[in-house]
Order: structure tokens, then C-alpha cells, then sequence
């Protein structure tokens, strides 16, 4: 009797092995395709199919002999994981692509509390997590299993200070608007803490909830100072609300966001009250080369609308994990010596000549796992469309 | 002191809005002593009705809400009729989970149907005083009088206060909604049947009440308000699956303050978790920093370690601090009877 019920404890194992041993490698890819930051969800999980579509057609992930010959091409699955943008959900989602035996790589997560919340998980079964959405300044610190392709919020919070200084030279007050988590504080800390090195007048700052749905309050006591700029860091769906609920109490100050808001649900929710707003954003298809381009169409006709921000850096970043593998995959290794080879080849991934080139620009990584060479671009809502703004200001590309 | 007016009217708005789906809550409270965590989703319900009609079926505003009502009545009938009559004679602590079981599906049916991302009630479609954005220009002035503007959107008071229609039909609403309720509860024959189930279930049956027919108009009632309030807060934010729950938690400790199973209670309530809601979102920080630099840590204060911008986001646990406080004084609620066996 005990046998046989351990036996059928085993088939799922036996089937699990031999799928295993087949014609798939699988990277999972983590994000929140549902609750309130779900348009950003939806974009990546359509970032990351298109690459796998267009790896898996052009013959998958290859293998090859020694005489550079292609020995076999394995198929690129796709694992997808709802973390929800909750910490909760993401430590859920962490530990289940971690302890999963099949999954070689992780892409994701999106919202920098997730990321944060996952690291340690991550890390402990040894498996990489490669963010295209995290800027929180912590998100790749203490840990070499974690990754990302895109600036970090001290540059970005930098960026804007400077870019309201320089460039938007008729507003002299700001006030910052903050969601209170870890994105969105890291974010204002940063803008705050260049804004007083270069005298940037910030009169007050507030925080509010991502629960709550009503900002009237905030806006109101804001308005008591009668700053030129406000300066929303948080997310799209609350910035949204913000810029409509500003405007319907006639307050009348400029909107500046981050990437953030960063997406196309932001005018959609928002209408006529989003026009004018200036956003910082790690990528505009309209500054990207002809690659970009080429990416972009192909994404309007597989999904019927434009890719946004995060669509692009998630198709970078499946290409990043899917090189990483072609080069380092080894069928006879265990998984863990696979884990640890994607991310071997990717912490080498550690000067501009090493780098991966996709249609984001260059991307290469410092002793962190940090990107640092990306440059921030300045978009501004124009007739419910986002344009890239006249005035940019690349040259202060370095972060320090 | 304008900016305290304006406070005023963002918390009387908050708290029309709560008081809207309180009364839900407490209706059915007050007859069958079950709390019905799924009105919030009815609310939600009542949110997307309106906005499908209006979208994809192309009819005006104002007769979609009609409709959206009318289709969370017979929800609300449905909902007690599959749900909670058939445990009518349960221990109360069925018919709760029941009610948490009702909520959760039907917050994940809606996600299946719409779709999990927050959608803006489509502005164009609604009637133009409902209409929120206003261009950053001067707006048109329709008529003045004694120094408030009527505006296309909205009303400005002198000091830049303003008050948006949409805003302002908020608390009407709740207002009419109230005191007709009220009308009904106490004046009308299904009122006084209403009075009796709430007092005795068993002693009603016996005098001839249908009890069972009296419960269900109290849903379709209740289900009917709650859509009318999942209409006038999606237009003014937007309408998501989980909408309700939010709103309806708060809503919930609104009726509870204010005394559950009584709708001025609710109303009251509604209004006090608005108002103590923004007013603590909009000065707790200077009480903070005025509570610091008197107490000898104005040090801290100018050193960052004590900051005078987190407050607000905590703003929703100072209304429940008031909820709290409240409840301690008067375990009941405001307008609650103290009554032995409602535990």
C-alpha cells in the first residue's frame, strides 16, 4: 500500500523530469497583469511575447557544436506570474518561479516594491531577476542575482530638479505630490535632495495612498502655497485622478511626472486634464533608431495599439535573458548550474563593449546590476498624445 | 480660510459619497442583522451596468442610470434569493462568510468581464454640467450672484473655492436619498413591515408580514442606491472591479459609526469618515510639526528626521481612529439602540 501511494507521489516528478529534458527552456516573467497598475502589466506581458514570438520563429534558442554549427533549437516558453504591484503577491509569485524547477530565468518585476520584496527569495535559490520597470535606488543593491535595464531613481529624481531648472526656466516654486511607497518616496528623495543643491524652490511636499482614490485634500493644502509646478511621484492611475481632481478645483500649476505615469492609460483615464503634463520616461520610441521602429510596427499588428515604454524594455530584456541562455545553456548541467551561468554571463555583461544592444540603446551593467548609461527623455501630453518634448536634455547622461 | 472652506466641501463630498453606500449596508443590517460585504460589489456593479449601457449600447446618461438601477434591484433580489435565503435560519456566521464568499466572486466575474484596468466613465456621453475637466482658461461664467460664479463646471465661491456640480449633485443626492428613505421607512405601509421584521422577524411572520417579500424589497432598495452611487463615483474617478471594496470597507465603518441599522446614522456617519478623512489628510502635518517644535524636538523637525509630509498618506487611518474613538464612547454608534442581543 505505501509503495504504491509513493509511487503516485512520484509520476508528477517523472512527467515534470522528462518534460524538462525537451525542446523548451522556460523564463518566467513577473508583473501586475491585474489590480491598478495592470495597463503597465498588460504592456510587458506583450513586450516579452513578441520577442518569444520572434526568437521561437527565427528557431528558438539555438545550440551549437563546436564548428559553430546549429546543432538544435529550442523553443522559448513563457511563464507568467500576477504579482498584483503588491509586496504580498510578489513574494507569492517570487517563491513559486524560484522553487519551480523548469524556469531558468526571471524577467520583471515591474512596481520597485515587488522587486524589493522578491530580491531575497530570489537570491536564496539562486535564480536572476532582471527588471524592466524598477528606478527604486535600492532594488539592486545586496543582491547579484538581481538586475535591471533602465536608470535608477536618484538619476531620474536628479533629472527632473535639473530639467525644471534649466529648461522650464518661467516656474520658480514646486511642490511634490508622493505616492508613499517605495518608488514613489525614493523618487521624491532624490528630486528634494538636488532641488536644494541647485536652489529649486520646493514649497511642499504631501503624500498620499495608493488605496485611497480621493486627493482633493492634498491638492487643496498644496494650493495654500500656490507652487508654479507639481510634481506627481507616483503612478498613472493616481496621477490621473490627481491632474483631473487639480483641474476640477481650478488649480491651475503645471503637472511634471516620472515614468511613473509613463503610460498611455494615463490619458485615457485622465482626458483633456492630462494635456500639458511633462514626463520623464527611460524611452520614447520617438528618439529610439530604425530598430525600434521595425519593433514597433510589428507590435501594432500583433495587438492593434502602439507599444509604450515598458513594452520596449521588456522586449530588451527577454532578449538579454534569451542571448544569456543561447550562450550559456548546458543540457547535461542541473539547473542550478544553469541559473548560475545566465547570471555569470549577464554580471559580465559589465562594460559598453560587453553590452547588449537592443532597441532601448546600449545596456550594460556596473558592480550592482545597475544600468547607468541610459539617459532620461522628457515627453509632454499634447492633444491627449504623447510628444516628445523640444527641449531635451541628454548631456547629463552620467550619473554622477 | 479658504483653504479650510475648500477642506470643508472636498469632506462633505467624501462623506456624501460614503454616506451614498452606507445606507446599503445599514438597511439590510437593521432588517436581517446580516452584514452584506457584497454591497460594495453591487456598488461596482451599479458602476460598470451604467458604463456598458452607455458605451456600448450608445444610450444617453440619463437613461442608463434609470436602467443600471433597475439591473442592481434585480441583482440585489437575485443575490438574496440564490445567497443568503437559503440560510435564512442559519447561525449569523454562515450568512457572513456567504456574504464574504458573494463579494469575492463577483469582484473576479467583473474582472472577467471588463477587464482588470481602471476605465474612465466616457466623458463626452455625460451631461455637461456632469462634466469634471475644466480648461485651464477662465471659465465661462453663466450668472453671479453676490460674488459666486456659476461657471460651466462648477460653482467659485470668492477665495477660489469651488465646488463642481458633479460634486454638489453628490451631496444633494445623498441628502433627497436620505430623507426619502426616511419617508418611506416611516410613513408607508412595506415601511412599517420593514419596522417589524427589523424588530421581531418570527413575531412579523406571525402577524401575517411576508417576511421573505419584505427582505427582498429591502435588497432591490438597497442594491438600487448603491448603483446610483457606483455611478456618480465612477464618473467622477473611474470604475475597476475592486471599486467596491475600498469603498465599501469605509462605507461599512460609516454605517457602524453612525449606528448600523439606522440610515440618518449612516448619513451622519458617512459625513464624519469624509470630513475626518480630509481634514486629516490636510492638517495633520502642521500638527505634526506644531506638536514637534513644542515639545522640544524642533531639532529633529529641521533635521528631516521628523517630516512634516508623510502625514496624509495616513489619511484613511485617521478616519478610522475617529470610527475608533467613537465606538468606545458609544459602542452602539451614534444613533444605534443599545438593544441586548444584537452582540
Amino acid at each position: 500500500m505505501r509503495n504504491w501511494l509513493i509511487g503516485l507521489l512520484l509520476v508528477p516528478f517523472v512527467f515534470v523530469l522528462s518534460c524538462d529534458s525537451g525542446n523548451q527552456v522556460r523564463v518566467a516573467v513577473a508583473g501586475p497583469f491585474t489590480g491598478n497598475a495592470a495597463a503597465f502589466g498588460e504592456m510587458i506581458k506583450r513586450g516579452a511575447e513578441l520577442k518569444a514570438k520572434e526568437i521561437n520563429e527565427a528557431g528558438g534558442i539555438k545550440e551549437f557544436n563546436e564548428a559553430g554549427e546549429v546543432i538544435k533549437g529550442r523553443q522559448l516558453t513563457l511563464i507568467f506570474g500576477d504579482d498584483v504591484g503588491t509586496e504580498k503577491e510578489a513574494k507569492a509569485v517570487a517563491t513559486r518561479f524560484a522553487t519551480d524547477r523548469r524556469i531558468l530565468a526571471v524577467v520583471g518585476h515591474f512596481n520597485s516594491s515587488c522587486s524589493l520584496a522578491g530580491k531575497s527569495i530570489y537570491k536564496e535559490n539562486g535564480i536572476v531577476e532582471l527588471s524592466p520597470g524598477s528606478t527604486n535606488v535600492d532594488v539592486c543593491q545586496g543582491s547579484d542575482w538581481t538586475f535591471r535595464n533602465l536608470y535608477r531613481d536618484d538619476f531620474q529624481g536628479t533629472f527632473i530638479a535639473r530639467y525644471i531648472k534649466n529648461v522650464l526656466t518661467d516656474f520658480e516654486t514646486v511642490s511634490v505630490l508622493f505616492d508613499n511607497d517605495d518608488y514613489g518616496r525614493g523618487l521624491k528623495d532624490a528630486f528634494t535632495t538636488e532641488a536644494k543643491k541647485i536652489n529649486l524652490n520646493v514649497v511642499s511636499e504631501k503624500a498620499y495612498d495608493r488605496d485611497t482614490t480621493d486627493y482633493t485634500a492634498q491638492l487643496t493644502s498644496i494650493n495654500a502655497d500656490k507652487p508654479d509646478i507639481i510634481f506627481v511621484s507616483g503612478l498613472y492611475g493616481q496621477a490621473a485622478l490627481i491632474v483631473k481632481q487639480a483641474r476640477t478645483l481650478g488649480i491651475t500649476a503645471q503637472f511634471f511626472g516620472a515614468d511613473g505615469i509613463d503610460s498611455p492609460e494615463f490619458i485615457t483615464n485622465a482626458g483633456a486634464a492630462a494635456n500639458g503634463t511633462y514626463l520623464t520616461t527611460p524611452f520614447t520610441f520617438g528618439a529610439g533608431g530604425e530598430e525600434a521602429a521595425k519593433v514597433a510596427k510589428a507590435f501594432e499588428a500583433e495587438y492593434g495599439v502602439p507599444p509604450d515604454t515598458w513594452a520596449a524594455l521588456t522586449y530588451d530584456a527577454m532578449g538579454m535573458i534569451a542571448e544569456a541562455i543561447e550562450k550559456t545553456y548546458n543540457s547535461k548541467a542541473t539547473l542550478a548550474e544553469n541559473r548560475k551561468a545566465i547570471r555569470d554571463h549577464l554580471a559580465g555583461l559589465d562594460t559598453p563593449e560587453e553590452g547588449y544592444t537592443g532597441i532601448t540603446g546600449l545596456t550594460y551593467f556596473d558592480i550592482n546590476g545597475d544600468t547607468v548609461n541610459k539617459p532620461a527623455y522628457v515627453k509632454i501630453v499634447k492633444d491627449g498624445e504623447y510628444t516628445t518634448a523640444e527641449k531635451q536634455m541628454l548631456d547629463m547622461g552620467s550619473q554622477n | 480660510m479658504d483653504v479650510f472652506l475648500q477642506q470643508l466641501i472636498n469632506g462633505l463630498v467624501l462623506g456624501g459619497i460614503y454616506a451614498l453606500i452606507a445606507v446599503g449596508y445599514t438597511m439590510v443590517y437593521g432588517i436581517i442583522q446580516l452584514i452584506n460585504f457584497a454591497h460594495g460589489e453591487v456598488f461596482m456593479l451599479g458602476a460598470y451596468f451604467a458604463f456598458t449601457l452607455v458605451a456600448f449600447f450608445h444610450l444617453p446618461f440619463w437613461v442608463a442610470v434609470p436602467i443600471s438601477m433597475l439591473l442592481c434591484a434585480g441583482f440585489g433580489l437575485l443575490m438574496d434569493l440564490l445567497a443568503y435565503r437559503p440560510i435564512r435560519n442559519a447561525p449569523r456566521l454562515s450568512a457572513l462568510i456567504t456574504a464574504i464568499g458573494v463579494s469575492i466572486a463577483l469582484q473576479n466575474i467583473a474582472r472577467i468581464i471588463w477587464g482588470a484596468k481602471p476605465q474612465p466613465f466616457p466623458e463626452k456621453t455625460l451631461p455637461s454640467f456632469l462634466q469634471q475637466v475644466t480648461p485651464l482658461e477662465e471659465p465661462n461664467i453663466y450668472f453671479s450672484f453676490i460674488g459666486i460664479n456659476f461657471t460651466e463646471v462648477a460653482i467659485k465661491f470668492p477665495g477660489n473655492v469651488s465646488l463642481a456640480y458633479l460634486d454638489l449633485s453628490i451631496i444633494l443626492l445623498a441628502v433627497i436619498l436620505m430623507v426619502g428613505l426616511n419617508r418611506i421607512v416611516s410613513l408607508t405601509k412595506i415601511g412599517k413591515a420593514m419596522r417589524a421584521c427589523a424588530q421581531n422577524r418570527i413575531a412579523a411572520n406571525l402577524m401575517g408580514i411576508k417576511t421573505n417579500q419584505v427582505i427582498a424589497i429591502t435588497f432591490a432598495i438597497g442594491s438600487a442606491l448603491g448603483a446610483i452611487a457606483g455611478v456618480m463615483v465612477g464618473v467622477r474617478e473611474y470604475i475597476e472591479p475592486t471599486m467596491g471594496y475600498y469603498k465599501g470597507v469605509a462605507a461599512f465603518a460609516a454605517a457602524v459609526l453612525g449606528g448600523i441599522g439606522n440610515i440618518t446614522g449612516a448619513m451622519v456617519g458617512g459625513l464624519i469618515m469624509g470630513l475626518a478623512e480630509v481634514f486629516g489628510a490636510g492638517y495633520i502635518d502642521p500638527i505634526i510639526e506644531f506638536v514637534a517644535k513644542n515639545i522640544g524636538l524642533g531639532e529633529y523637525y529641521e533635521a528631516g528626521t521628523i517630516s512634516n509630509s508623510y502625514g496624509s498618506g495616513y489619511r484613511v487611518a485617521i478616519s478610522y481612529i475617529v470610527m475608533i474613538i467613537v465606538i468606545l464612547i458609544r459602542p452602539t454608534g451614534l444613533f444605534g439602540k443599545s438593544t441586548g442581543h444584537r452582540a
